[in-house]
């Protein structure tokens, strides 16, 4: 940042690079303790503020949105340690109690009664819980430290403790060997009362125990059958329940959708404390140490904790454009589908049921099983990309 | 005149033409040894800085025979492979005799007797010379049986050196002396010079090398050529000894370079007679020929905005490389580009490095193929370079195609196998010859077209590496030819059409369509690959669609990353072609190479 103009974020991303064990598929900043170290953990947070605002005309506090706490573990840090850091977050940032979206994420074992209560107290209003599966083998195969009884009780804990607005990650795409009934996760998640669940897919990332046991073929991974297969299921189940699939991964009941992921997806701006975390600020992104162990030593010694940062180009801001419209039913601007190719293009899909028309083009559940083809396409065939002022909109 | 010697070196490939030539220069004090190879070099490289061919076409040396006389050699290089078979025969033109170097430990090979045979037609004189034999496993005896076995000649007058160690080397130039004549032409003539080579100097403009065959060729005279209307002012004659030598003259019989700010290399002909414009000679020398392509393939540019460039770098590759022939041709698949015609596989595999190398550019070249002659139901006759270009079968009576007379000379226990690819590739078996109890010489009559393809690798790999393989055009033949094309989602790629002989046309067809599922990537809708005859499909087979392309996971807010994935995915867009709305990698488009696997 120049220091001249204070960041003026709409929402804050915090994040909590701690787990009790790290699941065999993660690739994610993630330091192994089984006590979170608050001490060094608001100290370097604090660091990293400072670094944030260390024009001489950033005044504080700036007035935000929605706040997320993620992770790693964030119900690591109890009761007490989210108060430290709701404290150490006011001294920078300001939110409407009422009109806040503030969300925190929790393992199904780290989320006590106490944990769920005293953080709707401090004004926690969303809560995400790491639920992946409600069945035994999967949550075993998966390296997860609970079982389907904590998994179902931490949900039940959640919604008594007043967090109407309540998300479950579930994850699909398993392999075949692994024993689970993918749509029976997906109708309980429903039965319990859920009212947002994410839903990825299961990726063997390198560097990770999984992309390791693939790489050995020790595991087989899916073929895109299954995982289309079980992604078309979980949509088709969700809306008829009642849910909007009104992102690629995500589904809500109306008026439950994440407010702050929709600030991902707009365009809009956020900024990210802790390790790895990621901002958009000023038409740059900016990204911080990933490790938990360098960043603190760069916080400590008071050199910067970010990492990097780049200006797009304008066909790199078109292609994030593209790809961003297309994840969520907000759809395409038209403007950015130039030239006979790409409109032949986007013409094929919708035949195929791909998209739907809306003055957008938006993509329908199936489309959204090729969003990354589709927006290369769009970006690659549309003409101007480069040259012309279509890919200047903002 | 008496004292001046006009010869080439003639060898198989690695049998040490470039080191016996290196050991003449030395021997003549052309060079020091010492100062040899840097010297070399370093002219080399100054050359290449100019931008000029780094051959040297014809290099005079002085020599101090035993005679106690001192003797003008002229060596003059030769090409050396089957694809400039023309231009050999022109520079033997140019010599009165030339050295057939025969390696001690390997003998005789295919390119020894097809370059002996012009030789002897040129009316050369030839010298045998074993060379290598220095080497562990040299048998220079045998090797001179199967000499004297080749030619007809006495043992004794087969020399034996070793190019390395510079044995033998004294009596080769001894016997360039005494058994190789001197020219003979008439001095008071008008003048003719052959122009047996040419090259193009940044600075000087195209540079022809002439043998002078009657007069005089001066500075300052005014110079006409018998194949072009073009005259220019001579500015320079010399000779050339790691350098240009200027001289003013060349005289009859001998050997040298002229400038005369020529522009186009094509102005100066190889085979071409050079004349005195003020006083034309009334006869050419014998046996010009045009350089006719053989071979033709498109090339296009893999981004279509390198249009331009690619067309400039021909422009360009032409100036020093008159037998490059290009014209603009638009391909529904490929777009824009260049059909290109070269003398055989190897001038094609040049260009291409050169277009790729020097000029930075990357390009998609469509399946090689020959020039089919195609007679029309209406009696008019047809030329047709590109398959995709062929007439309707209904308005076909025959279609002709090139033949070449083909000799491989191999151990004898890989005829089995030689044999039957050659059977396999439409050969005609014309004779079979030992040339000792172990190697053998073939000789079929192949369709240029299957030897365009994989031939030479195949052969290779039945013999493990041993044959070897020279070839010469023998005249069209009519054969029982279809064109077959490739549909894929039901459009033609015109692209991928190729000519076959109906008999191989559904094994063909098959093979073709498996291999491009095998490089076609899936994509989001099936692909129905078809080959087919006319309107008969006679292969099809499929790429399935793929079922997804997602991974939609972004976690705090980490759009970069996945943005980098996007533009690799992209990217790979961009080395694709979207022919309909299929995208093709372009080593789909030389499928038809790899059908053999």
């Amino acid at each position: 940042m120049s220091g001249a103009q204070p960041p003026r974020p709409r929402g804050v991303y915090v994040h909590v690079p701690f787990c009790a064990r790290r699941c065999h598929y993660c690739d994610f900043s993630v330091a192994r303790a089984r006590h979170l170290p608050i001490g060094d953990y608001l100290a370097a947070l604090e660091e990293d503020l400072r670094q944030w605002f260390s024009g001489p005309d950033d005044a504080c506090p700036v007035p935000i949105d929605t706040l997320f706490i993620g992770g790693g573990t964030p119900s690591l840090l109890g009761v007490d340690g989210m108060a430290a850091l709701s404290d150490l977050l006011r001294t920078r940032f300001s939110w409407d109690a009422d009109r806040v979206e503030w969300t925190a994420e929790a393992n199904p074992n780290s989320l006590s009664v106490e944990v769920a209560v005293g953080w709707r107290k401090l004004g926690v209003n969303r809560l995400s819980l790491g639920v992946q599966s409600f069945q035994a083998e999967p949550l075993d195969w998966l390296g997860r430290l609970h079982d389907p009884r904590e998994a179902e009780q931490a949900v039940r804990t959640a919604i008594r403790a007043g967090f109407d607005r309540l998300n479950v990650d579930l994850i699909f795409g398993l392999p075949a060997d692994v024993r689970r009934s993918w749509s029976q996760d997906v109708e309980r998640a429903v039965e319990l009362g859920v009212s947002h669940i994410s839903s990825y897919g299961l990726t063997a990332e390198p560097r990770t125990p999984l992309g390791r046991w693939v790489d050995v073929g020790r595991v087989r991974m899916p073929g895109d059958g299954r995982y289309a297969d079980e992604y078309l299921e979980a949509s088709a189940i969700l809306v008829a329940a009642g849910f909007e699939h009104y992102e690629v991964s995500n589904y809500a009941r109306p008026g439950h959708a994440s407010r702050h992921n929709w600030l991902y997806w707009d365009g809009s701006e956020y900024l990210g404390v802790g390790p790895s975390a990621h901002s958009y600020l000023d038409g740059e992104r900016i990204w911080n140490v990933f490790g938990w162990d360098r960043y603190l030593q760069a916080a400590v010694e008071g050199r910067s904790v970010r990492e990097g940062r780049e200006r797009l180009e304008p066909d790199q801001r078109r292609l994030e454009r593209v790809w961003l419209d297309l994840r969520t039913t907000r759809g395409l601007d038209p403007a950015d589908v130039t030239g006979p190719v790409a409109q032949a293009r986007l013409a094929a899909w919708r035949a195929e049921g791909w998209v739907t028309d809306d003055a957008r083009p938006r993509l329908a559940p199936a489309g959204w099983l090729r969003l990354d083809a589709l927006a290369a396409e769009v970006a690659e065939w549309s003409d101007g990309g480069q040259s012309s002022g279509i890919g200047s909109r903002d | 005149m008496e004292r001046i010697r006009n010869f080439s070196i003639i060898a198989h490939i690695d049998h040490g033409k470039s080191t016996l030539a290196d050991r003449l220069l030395e021997h003549t004090g052309a060079v020091e040894r010492r100062l040899m190879k840097d010297q070399v070099l370093d002219s080399m490289d100054l050359e290449r800085e100019r931008g000029i061919t780094i051959k040297l076409n014809a290099i005079r040396l002085a020599y101090q025979a035993v005679d106690g006389l001192e003797y003008e050699l002229n060596l003059i290089d030769t090409p050396g492979h089957v694809d400039f078979t023309y231009e050999v025969s022109r520079s033997l033109e140019a010599c009165e005799g030339a050295l057939l170097i025969v390696d001690a430990s390997q003998g005789v090979e295919a390119q020894t007797i097809s370059n002996l045979f012009l030789a002897v037609n040129a009316g050369l004189e030839i010298v045998p010379v074993i060379n290598k034999i220095d080497l562990p496993a040299a048998e220079p005896e045998r090797r001179r049986d199967e000499i004297c076995e080749l030619m007809g000649i006495d043992p004794d007058d087969v020399l034996l050196v070793s190019a390395k160690t510079g044995e033998g080397v004294k009596a080769v130039l001894e016997a360039i002396i005494a058994r190789i004549p001197p020219p003979r032409g008439d001095p008071e003539a008008p003048l003719r010079a052959l122009i047996f080579d040419s090259l193009y100097d940044k600075y000087r403009g195209a540079v022809p090398f002439v043998r002078v065959v009657d007069g005089s060729l001066r500075r300052g005279q005014r110079i006409g050529f018998g194949a072009g209307k073009a005259e220019y002012e001579v500015g320079e004659v010399g000779y050339m000894r790691l350098g240009y030598k200027p001289t003013g003259v060349l005289h009859t019989g001998e050997v040298g370079y002229l400038t005369a700010q020529i522009k186009k290399i094509s102005d100066t002909k190889v085979g071409d007679t050079l004349l005195d414009a003020d006083d034309r000679a009334t006869e050419l020398l014998p046996g010009y020929q045009e350089a006719q392509p053989v071979v033709f393939a498109g090339m296009y540019p893999s981004d279509s905005d390198q249009f331009e460039e690619l067309r400039d770098a021909l422009e360009r590759l032409q100036l020093n490389d008159a037998s490059l022939h290009y014209e603009p041709e638009t391909s529904q698949a490929l777009g824009f580009g260049f059909r290109c015609g070269f003398l055989g596989l190897l001038h094609m595999e040049i260009v291409q490095e050169r277009l790729e190398r020097e000029f930075d550019l990357d390009l998609v070249t469509t399946i090689p193929n020959v020039e089919y002659r195609v007679t029309l139901t209406n009696g008019e006759s047809v030329r047709v370079e590109n398959p995709s270009r062929m007439p309707e079968r209904g308005r076909i009576e025959t279609i002709a195609e090139p033949f070449v007379h083909v000799h491989i000379v191999s151990p004898a226990e890989y005829i089995g196998g030689i044999q039957a690819l050659c059977h396999d590739r439409r050969g005609e078996y014309t004779t079979l010859q030992y040339l000792d109890s172990n190697r053998v010489e073939m000789r079929y009559d192949i369709p240029l077209a299957e030897i365009v393809l994989d031939f030479y690798d195949r052969l290779k790999s039945i013999s493990r590496g041993y044959a070897a393989l020279d070839y010469e055009l023998a005249g069209y033949r009519v054969s029982d030819l279809v064109k077959l094309d490739i549909l894929l989602n039901g459009d033609p790629v015109d692209a991928l059409s190729v000519i076959v002989h109906r008999d191989e046309s559904y094994e063909y067809g098959r093979k073709i369509a498996s291999k491009l599922k095998e490089l076609i990537p899936r994509q989001l809708f099936e692909v129905a690959i078809q080959a087919a005859i006319g309107k008969d499909v006679i292969a099809r087979t499929s790429v399935k669609a793929m079922r997804k392309n997602v991974t939609a996971k972004c976690y705090g807010g980490d759009i970069t990353r996945k943005r980098k994935l996007l533009e690799k995915q992209k990217e790979g867009k961009r080395r694709m072609k979207l022919v309909g709305s299929v995208e093709i990698p372009q080593e789909a488009f030389l499928a038809v190479l790899q059908v053999g696997d």
